[in-house]
């Protein structure tokens, strides 16, 4: 208080803000404690758990590669998976006939990678093509 | 309110752009470098909440004791700090989104917030040193002088000044390195003989930035033993600057599952970074 009085009394304070300068402090002093509500939200809410992979694939054939597949691996568990291998199989009439894999270096939680694998031969069936994950590590 | 005492809006476009400038200048290379994309997710909230925290108070920090204007007050230092944390926040989503790394359809909003959050208090930390270095010197008045040598020999000699430049010196320069997965490659492959070296060169390095070069920003007078002055500086600088480094591995995940001979390995790996940032950054950034 004392020092206030003596700012205004016998020196000009010289940093008052203009009205830009206040527009540009109430943005982010806004956006700040948007984050850190979300921040905390989160904290709170924060259950360590291992990553929860699926793999979704469908064949998505361009004229250069007609038996190429799209492959979508999700992960809706509570941490990031590292070094994410993802492998497709190809049977023709319940042998094992081809298999591509497919590596990601982060899914990160309640996100999702997308790739594309290649066959050499076309499926018979349409269900002859099954995806699994076979190997993910922790960051 | 109209004031006449208030900043000319000029003069605030000025600093904003000096502000973008540094931020840019000083974060591009984390703005680029993948580990600080993968940080941000692999963080936890706490973690990027504790970052945000810590990040603000060194702002705090660097605008009390190097900011540009000498008659600045507490609660500017308060307002300015949350400008520039707002404005590398902006500048973080804005160049992540032209870099393709961040988007607004088809990523999860925790992936977005964590890269945008890790890169914008790299960006703020560099728009609060832009701000306050890359502008001319507009002291006008004598009064102004006066209170800038006043200023200026105030923090020369005030350790507690010396210790938060210190601790801004070593991150910025430090933080460029310390996500990379080099610094952990050189510390798991050192031997205990080249780890030692590395401490030596360290300390040797911020004696001759501190003492023997006549290095910018370095105080023409020094009071009393010198070399209690000279010992004293480098031990402090060398000490922020491991502490710099360990916080910093820390987040960036490097100590997950280590033995304590690699965790002390990698705080002197980067330590060696770090010091120069202690030391020489220091002097530069005041």
């Amino acid at each position: 208080m004392k020092e206030q009085a003596k700012d205004s009394n016998s020196k000009p304070v010289k940093d008052q803000k203009n009205p830009l300068e206040w527009a540009v402090f109430g943005i982010s002093l806004l956006t700040i404690l948007a984050i850190f509500v979300y921040l905390i939200y989160q904290t709170l809410n924060y259950k360590p758990s291992s990553p929860e992979l699926f793999v979704e694939h469908w064949p998505d054939p361009t004229e250069a590669q007609p038996n190429r597949y799209h492959v979508v691996v999700q992960n809706t568990g509570g941490e990031t998976a590292e070094s994410v291998q993802v492998e497709l199989t190809l049977e023709q009439a319940n042998h094992e006939t081809e298999k591509a894999t497919l590596e990601m270096p982060y899914v990160p939680q309640e996100s999702r990678r997308e790739g594309w694998v290649n066959f050499s031969s076309k499926p018979v069936h349409g269900k002859a093509v099954t995806g699994k994950v076979i190997s993910y590590q922790k960051p | 309110m109209k004031n006449s005492l208030s900043r000319p809006l000029s003069q605030s476009l000025k600093e904003y752009a000096r502000g973008i400038a540094g931020g840019l200048l000083f974060s591009f290379p984390l703005l680029y470098t993948m580990e600080v994309w993968w940080a941000g997710f692999i963080a936890t909230p706490m973690q990027l909440l504790l970052l945000m925290i810590v990040t603000y108070l060194l702002l705090l920090g660097y605008n009390r004791y190097a900011g540009m204007r000498p008659d600045m007050s507490w609660r500017s230092v308060f307002v300015d700090s949350v400008e520039e944390m707002g404005i590398g926040l902006a500048l973080s989503f804005g160049v992540l989104w032209m870099l393709n790394r961040v988007t607004l359809v088809g990523m999860s909003v925790e992936e977005a917030m964590s890269k945008i959050i890790v890169e914008g208090m790299a960006v703020s930390i560099g728009v609060s040193v832009g701000t306050a270095q890359l502008g001319v010197k507009q002291d006008t008045t004598e009064e102004d002088k006066a209170a800038k040598r006043r200023l200026s020999k105030m923090r020369a000699h005030s350790k507690m000044a010396t210790a938060v430049l210190a601790l801004c010196g070593a991150i910025l320069v430090g933080g460029n390195v310390a996500p990379t997965e080099e610094v952990l490659v050189i510390a798991v492959e050192a031997e205990p003989i080249h780890v030692l070296f590395m401490a030596l060169v360290s300390l040797v390095l911020s004696t001759m930035v501190v003492s023997f070069s006549d290095f910018k920003g370095t105080p023409s007078e020094v009071n009393g033993n010198i070399v209690y002055s000279t010992v004293f500086d480098t031990c402090l600088s060398y000490l922020i600057a491991l502490a710099a480094s360990a916080f910093m591995l820390w987040f960036f995940g490097r100590f997950d599952s280590m033995s304590f001979w690699n965790v002390f390995a990698e705080c002197i790996t980067l330590g060696v970074i770090a010091t120069l940032g202690a030391s020489a950054g220091r002097l530069l950034i005041k």
